[in-house]
């Protein structure tokens, strides 16, 4: 990474944390709805969105991605507008709950609920790319539960066979809400999936910025030379319950996630990308952001039941 | 005058057409899915476009109908037009995930900021021993899902006109072409660019003396009882209906404001069908005469193979007949007439309320009866007992007395007044009497008041008139109403 490609990781890892964050007290404090948290997942969302072509590249995101919506130029307010299901929220219109993200402008394909459906939609944004020759690439990105569903495999096979300009991600972070690795895959990672379907796998720590970073570039200028696709494997910790409707206590160690936490952090290891002294006055920066864009949100007026039908047809 | 040669087409033809003439006018427009290359789809549907358009826009697709419709979502959504075909309607559920979680809502949950301009084609339908997963009709499934548009031709010109209409809509399009249709019906299809309005139903046949609705190949059915019918001196009307979602209210309505007579033929299953939904519709519009009649299969899991069973499940020309038949043969239960206006809200009419709180002293048996008297004989509805004749109003009001299980009502009266006194429970619903219409109970007296209730026989009594007959109960009471005729029969 160039150095202002690490000022840019680190500034959106530190801001997507401070949301985060405010979130979860937010939501926890009965002020909204539904927190999905990414604490953890951060490096893995940063470190594709910075191998994008922004307002080029197309991406279907995981709904732990906060950290790429900030790369791609989605402002803390809007974030919080999407957090707060507000009518004025340019993702979802206070239709959908965070996260599911969305922009035309941003080049991010609306998300759904039903995970991770958006994988097939990206392949056919690929495919679009493909059909278009406009020479943009697709992030599909999904978690490792998701990925056990069959809509996963039919997509990578699609992409594969007509080799499409896109690029999986699997945020491997070892739990499918309370389900453990052990009952969901047989295998330590999924990798190994990627010979099955004749495209290149690359295993990555997912916690590790730069790490991600170079993974992605890689697939995403294989992707765009024509190589077609490339599954990236990126390790990660779920710092933070499932949701905020989730309670972790019940499936796994607390003291173990804390251990985690501590040796692995994402957001605390890039520090050393820009030092401490930028670190901090980042940090800072994106604890005021954060609050600004928190309170401003919340102020935000609800919406007019006249509207409940607009853009309804049939 | 020289003869105009009419061109002739069948309705795989016409579907052949639409899609050639669409990818040739919009090279955004593409074909997706099983067997649709070289083959040129199992029903020939996509015959001669790979050589066409070459495999870039004409594309042979795993055999995974889930990613079959979550490509097209994609591709849509990036301003492409894909025309996906899933083989058979049978194979559907599958892509239903794609089609009504995602394709359906995506204009609306973006606030239309994006939306999914896909067509989905599928072949539907029995009659040609093709068993239960070759033979499906899957429509009710899909027209109950808001946001997805459905239609279901019936005649090659509809074939390629709501084809091209689907291609050119900007949302999600079902087509469902009924199999049976592809090579048995022939018709005039017009040259060119021809389009046919998504959401519009058809008169296919004008008649009078009833309607009946259906499309895919029932609607040939239909009109060959029709034709049966017209011979015996009955007159049909026979509408198809094109599009399933969004239904065409205003024709309906207006074929059924002329015939009043409702009967509806689906080779879908019967229960929550299509069918259901147009009774619904004609009931809430006030148009019918006579109960109407669905002709549908019935709800068994399948369509069964074998040639004697199948025949035996789906409608045909005989049934429908027969089912007219019925239908214009049943008595009006009402007289002709225009469909009635909504009947306004009437503040003049009170609550329906069967309970009423009254003021009473501990001792009120004498003072209730009065009352009870003096309420039934304004009412003499509520006074009233059961015959042969019909319901027969007493001008005596006659008190049958209910005091507990120890002194129970005899029946013998026109009216039962219920009063367990202090021990009974403060608020009960009375029971009404065998042959009687109505019974009136009062709960136990608390500091000087008690609650009133009354229950009636709706065969005799309409409900807003409790109201009124307990209101008068309640004032005869408070004010100390005498007896002027009444017998009292006490229990």
């Amino acid at each position: 990474m160039t150095r202002a490609e690490r000022e840019r990781a680190y500034r959106a890892l530190s801001l997507a944390r401070a949301l985060d964050d405010r979130m979860w007290r937010l939501a926890r404090a009965g002020r909204a709805h539904f927190a999905v948290p990414c604490s953890g997942h951060e490096a893995i969302g940063a470190g594709y969105a910075l191998a994008m072509r922004p307002g080029v590249d197309w991406v279907a995101p995981h709904y732990r991605d906060l950290a790429a919506m900030i790369v791609l130029g989605m402002a803390p307010r809007d974030v919080m507008l999407n957090f707060f299901s507000r009518p004025s929220d340019p993702n979802a219109h206070g239709r959908q709950p965070y996260s599911h993200f969305g922009s035309r402008a941003l080049h991010v394909l609306s998300l759904q609920g039903p995970q991770p459906n958006h994988c097939s939609h990206g392949v056919g944004c690929a495919w679009g790319s493909k059909l278009l020759g406009d020479g943009s690439v697709t992030v599909i990105a999904f978690g490792d539960g998701g990925a056990q569903k069959g809509e996963v495999h039919e997509s990578m096979n699609v992409a594969a066979i007509h080799r499409l300009p896109c690029v999986f991600v699997v945020h491997r972070n070892g739990w499918t809400q309370s389900v453990a690795r052990e009952d969901q895959y047989a295998t330590e990672t999924l990798v190994a999936r990627a010979a099955g379907y004749g495209m290149p796998g690359i295993a990555v720590d997912g916690m590790d910025v730069e790490a991600v970073h170079a993974a992605a570039s890689e697939a995403t200028e294989r992707a765009r030379a024509g190589g077609g696709p490339t599954l990236i494997d990126a390790a990660c910790v779920r710092f933070l319950p499932n949701t905020s409707n989730d309670d972790d206590s019940r499936y796994r160690d607390r003291a173990e996630v804390d251990a985690l936490r501590a040796s692995g952090d994402p957001v605390l290891r890039a520090r050393a990308l820009v030092g401490a002294e930028l670190a901090d006055a980042v940090d800072a920066e994106s604890a005021a952001l954060a609050d600004d864009a928190a309170a401003w949100a919340e102020a935000q007026p609800l919406g007019d039941p006249a509207t409940v039908a607009d853009h309804a047809y049939a | 005058m020289p003869e105009r040669a009419v061109r002739e087409l069948t309705v795989i033809e016409a579907v052949r057409e639409a899609l050639g003439d669409e990818m040739a006018r919009d090279e955004r427009v593409l074909v997706l899915g099983e067997d649709v290359g070289r083959l040129g789809g199992v029903f020939r549907a996509t015959e001669g476009l790979f050589a066409r358009f070459g495999a870039k826009r004409v594309v042979d697709m795993p055999m995974a109908e889930t990613v079959i419709a979550g490509v097209a979502v994609g591709l849509a959504m990036r301003g492409l037009r894909p025309v996906a075909e899933i083989q058979f309607a049978d194979f559907i559920h599958a892509a239903m995930d794609h089609l009504v979680g995602e394709a359906a809502k995506i204009r609306w949950r973006t606030g239309g900021d994006w939306s999914c301009p896909l067509v989905l084609r599928t072949a539907y339908g029995g009659g040609f021993r093709g068993g239960p997963y070759h033979s499906q009709s899957v429509e009710a499934f899909y027209a109950h899902a808001p946001g997805l548009k459905v239609v279901a031709p019936s005649t090659p010109a509809d074939a390629k006109g709501l084809l091209v209409a689907a291609i050119r809509d900007p949302d999600p399009v079902l087509v469902l072409e009924h199999k049976r249709t592809y090579r048995a019906i022939r018709g005039y299809v017009p040259e060119g660019d021809y389009v046919v309005p998504i959401g519009r139903a058809a008169v296919a046949r004008e008649g009078r003396d009833a309607t009946v609705f259906a499309y895919g190949m029932m609607l040939h059915e239909s009109l060959a009882a029709a034709e049966l019918l017209a011979s015996e001196g009955i007159d049909v009307e026979v509408v198809d209906l094109r599009t399933l979602a969004p239904l065409d209210r205003e024709t309906i309505l207006a074929s059924l404001a002329k015939t009043r007579r409702l009967c509806v033929v689906h080779e879908d299953t019967i229960t929550m069908g299509l069918g259901a939904e147009l009774c619904a519709l004609a009931a809430e519009a006030d148009v019918l005469d006579v109960p109407p009649v669905r002709v549908a299969m019935p709800d068994i899991p399948g369509v069964p193979v074998d040639d004697v069973l199948e025949d035996a499940v789906l409608p045909n020309r005989a049934t429908i007949r027969d089912a007219l038949v019925r239908l214009v043969g049943r008595e009006r239960s009402r007289s002709s007439r225009a469909p009635s206006a909504p009947r306004a809200y009437d503040p003049a009419i009170p609550q329906a309320s069967s309970i009423v709180e009254v003021a009473l002293p501990a001792e009120h048996m004498r003072a209730a009866i009065t009352a009870l008297v003096a309420a039934a004989s304004a009412f003499p509805r509520f006074n009233a007992t059961f015959a042969w004749t019909g319901i027969v109003e007493h001008a005596d009001v006659v008190v049958d007395l209910d005091l507990g299980p120890s002194a129970p009502a005899r029946g013998l009266g026109t009216i039962t007044l219920v009063d367990y006194g202090p021990d009974g429970s403060d608020l009960a619903i009375p029971f009404v009497r065998p042959g009687q219409t109505s019974a009136v109970r009062i709960g136990a007296v608390r500091d000087g008041r008690a609650f009133v209730a009354c229950a009636v026989d709706h065969r005799a009594v309409d409900g807003a008139d409790v109201g009124r007959f307990l209101a008068a109960f309640k004032a005869a009471v408070e004010e100390g109403a005498s007896v002027h005729d009444g017998v009292v029969h006490a229990g």
